[in-house]
């Protein structure tokens, strides 16, 4: 005969058991709809840009009546391809994806043209191959080329020698890669002023910005002109310029001249508050846009350019006033206060 | 009362009877199947059932080889980093973009022994730092997986300059890649894997002697079990089915990524212990590590299809666990006070 702890009754066991079982039919609330759905990928929600994207979908999506399936991948290349897999077979009218890796989409992108289900890349485009698929685009090179210049211009009109630090993101995206080549276009017509001291990869990783830009300012103490690839690392430059006490407004004759990119909710409180000179700016709403014109035009049978690009401008001290409206991050900021 | 009535009262009903049995993990992945049904529009056909398979196949093999290295008491963290490393060194012998064999007859060879090299030699060292140092192997692959990390991203930076390896040969990828009817190639290499670590488990004095590691290192080594040689076979058996792991993962991704498998050591770990496992060593069976992949790419393949914000997929996913876990905790307290 079946002994049991003396604390533990059958019955109350087997309703634990049965409670734990059931447990797993908790999301009723989820139910077949017979809309279109459209699947959206993203590889993480790691900075406002992505958060503020995926936002921006929704809404668009929303208002075009379409069912919005959404799936976080954490950087994790299979677990993204497996995604589109999973989605594929849910049965997805389009997909909307944010790959980690350009090449590793590669395969993502054939299961998709294998199933006749429309892929858009939103702001990050795959490496080139035979598969078909349509990217959303910052034109990071020329937007970068006019944040530095900006920037350059305002180290001219102070006059003097400049050591130039760069954060530079992981370069299998090619945004990265985009971003850092505008700022060395830039830089490298002006080596008479400026020198490049650091080049500082970060992986698009705050953590890994934290000890790089620690470690420059370390090795180069007289760094005093600073371009971030991604607005995101903000909060962690700004604390190592407060450590190094290299962090004043503009004005001040230790300010750092100081460029982002993205045109986020930090970039729009620093320029507001003068510490920023310039930001080069991606159109996110646009963006967003651009991405779901696309998916219901090859819906629709109709031929999309394979690279959509988003022209997006730099906001600097001298336009800011009157360019700030255009600003993402302007609008959070507001929301937000 | 006639007899056949006292047998009847005697012998437990069926629903007791599942969840005592060693297949419960089995029995809660259908049940969770079933429930699922109703819920996630398409479940239930046949392409989720080969992407089911199809996304177990690589975490299986790597969870095998952690199986063996849980049995002895061990854990190795460093998989991911043997995933990653395998990864980038396969491809820059394969890839057609320079790799050091790219174009030639003996690429893919080449790549593939140069990844499961990768994973005996990343074994064998930590093997050897267990055994030779006495550190806890918790120390010794955390450490690792650290140091590997970093290893597989600072190798890449030598051969590209993106952050991944492309232009791997067809005849590597297809490892990686649904063959006739859907069916993954995959089920082949890792369906031989997991008999023959099935069989060395079970039918091996080798076997033996890793489950009295398992239970008692030091009544093993009094009774004539070599502790440092099967301790150091566990770690290179555990570094070479990631390596496996490795070559199906970058095989289906066509790209050599020093983050390949970065994000799923608890998968691998989760698998195994939820499978029945012992995390103290001297218990466990491959088939558990099976029915344990199968439940967590279960739950994953439903949440994918779900859809829903990461938030719930996050919840969902660890109240799912949290009672798989809690059902074989009661289980345990049942048996262990003699039910």
């Amino acid at each position: 005969m079946t002994k049991f702890h003396p604390s533990l009754t059958r019955r109350q066991f087997t309703l634990g058991a049965l409670l734990a079982a059931g447990t797993a039919g908790w999301p009723v609330f989820v139910k077949a709809q017979d809309q279109k759905t459209i699947a959206v990928l993203f590889d993480g929600l790691y900075s406002p840009f992505w958060v503020a994207g995926i936002e921006a979908l929704q809404q668009d999506l929303d208002g075009r009546g379409y069912e919005m399936l959404q799936a976080i991948s954490d950087q994790d290349d299979n677990k993204q391809f497996e995604q589109v897999k999973a989605m594929l077979a849910r049965g997805v009218d389009g997909i909307i994806i944010v790959q980690t890796d350009s090449n590793a989409v590669i395969p993502a992108i054939r299961e998709a043209n294998a199933a006749g289900v429309p892929m858009v890349h939103f702001n990050r485009p795959p490496a080139e191959s035979d598969a078909f698929s349509v990217a959303v685009q910052a034109d990071n090179r020329a937007i970068t080329q006019e944040t530095v210049k900006y920037m350059v211009e305002v180290a001219r009109e102070l006059g003097g020698t400049y050591k130039a630090a760069i954060l530079i993101g992981n370069l299998g995206d090619p945004n990265a890669i985009g971003r850092r080549d505008g700022f060395f276009d830039i830089v490298d017509e002006n080596q008479d002023i400026i020198e490049v001291v650091s080049r500082i990869p970060t992986e698009w990783n705050a953590d890994i910005a934290f000890a790089g830009l620690t470690n420059a300012f370390q090795a180069n103490p007289d760094i005093n002109f600073l371009f971030t690839s991604s607005d995101f690392m903000f909060p962690q430059i700004t604390q190592v310029m407060r450590v190094a006490n290299k962090f004043h407004p503009i004005g001040d004759p230790n300010h750092v001249i100081f460029g982002g990119f993205d045109g986020d909710a930090t970039a729009y409180e620093l320029m507001k508050d003068k510490y920023l000179d310039a930001d080069g700016v991606q159109d996110l709403f646009y963006e967003a846009e651009l991405a779901v014109n696309a998916i219901v035009d090859l819906q629709d049978g109709k031929t999309v350019e394979p690279l959509l690009l988003d022209p997006g401008f730099a906001i600097t001290q001298a336009n800011f006033e009157e360019m700030k409206e255009r600003m993402w991050g302007y609008h959070i900021y507001q929301a937000n206060q | 009362m006639n007899t056949a009535v006292v047998q009847d009262r005697q012998r437990p009903n069926l629903a007791w009877r599942l969840l005592f049995s060693e297949y419960l993990v089995l029995w809660l992945s259908i049940a969770y199947f079933l429930l699922m049904i109703p819920i996630i529009p398409g479940i239930a056909t046949r392409t989720v059932f080969l992407n089911i398979l199809s996304d177990m196949l690589p975490l299986l093999a790597v969870a095998i080889g952690q199986t063996f290295v849980l049995i002895v008491a061990g854990i190795d963290l460093s998989v991911t980093s043997i995933i990653a490393l395998a990864s980038v060194v396969g491809a820059s012998v394969m890839s057609g973009d320079g790799g050091y064999l790219g174009g030639t007859a003996l690429s893919v060879p080449g790549g593939i022994l140069a990844m499961l090299a990768v994973g005996a030699a990343v074994g064998a060292f930590n093997g050897w730092c267990v055994t030779a140092f006495r550190m806890p192997p918790f120390i010794v692959t955390l450490t690792g997986m650290i140091f590997f990390s970093g290893a597989a991203i600072w190798y890449t930076t030598f051969h590209t300059e993106t952050s991944s390896i492309a232009n791997l040969p067809r005849g590597f990828t297809i490892l990686g890649k649904d063959g006739p009817m859907g069916v993954p190639n995959a089920l082949w290499s890792v369906g031989l894997l997991a008999i023959a670590a099935h069989c060395l488990l079970r039918y091996t004095v080798f076997g033996k002697q890793l489950y009295a590691i398992g239970q008692n290192s030091r009544t093993a080594a009094v009774s004539g079990v070599p502790v440092a040689r099967c301790l150091i076979l566990a770690f290179m058996i555990s570094g070479v089915c990631a390596a496996v792991s490795s070559i199906l993962y970058t095989g289906r991704l066509e790209t050599g990524t020093p983050i390949l498998g970065e994000r799923i050591l608890l998968d691998i770990i989760g698998a195994v212990v939820i499978g029945g496992t012992s995390l103290f060593g001297g218990k466990g069976k491959i088939i558990w590590t099976v029915f344990g992949v199968l439940f967590l790419v279960l739950i994953d393949t439903s949440m994918k299809m779900l859809g829903l914000s990461l938030f719930f997929v996050l919840a969902i996913k660890g109240i799912v666990i949290l009672m798989a876990a809690v059902i074989d905790a009661l289980r345990n307290r049942v048996l262990m006070s003699g039910g």
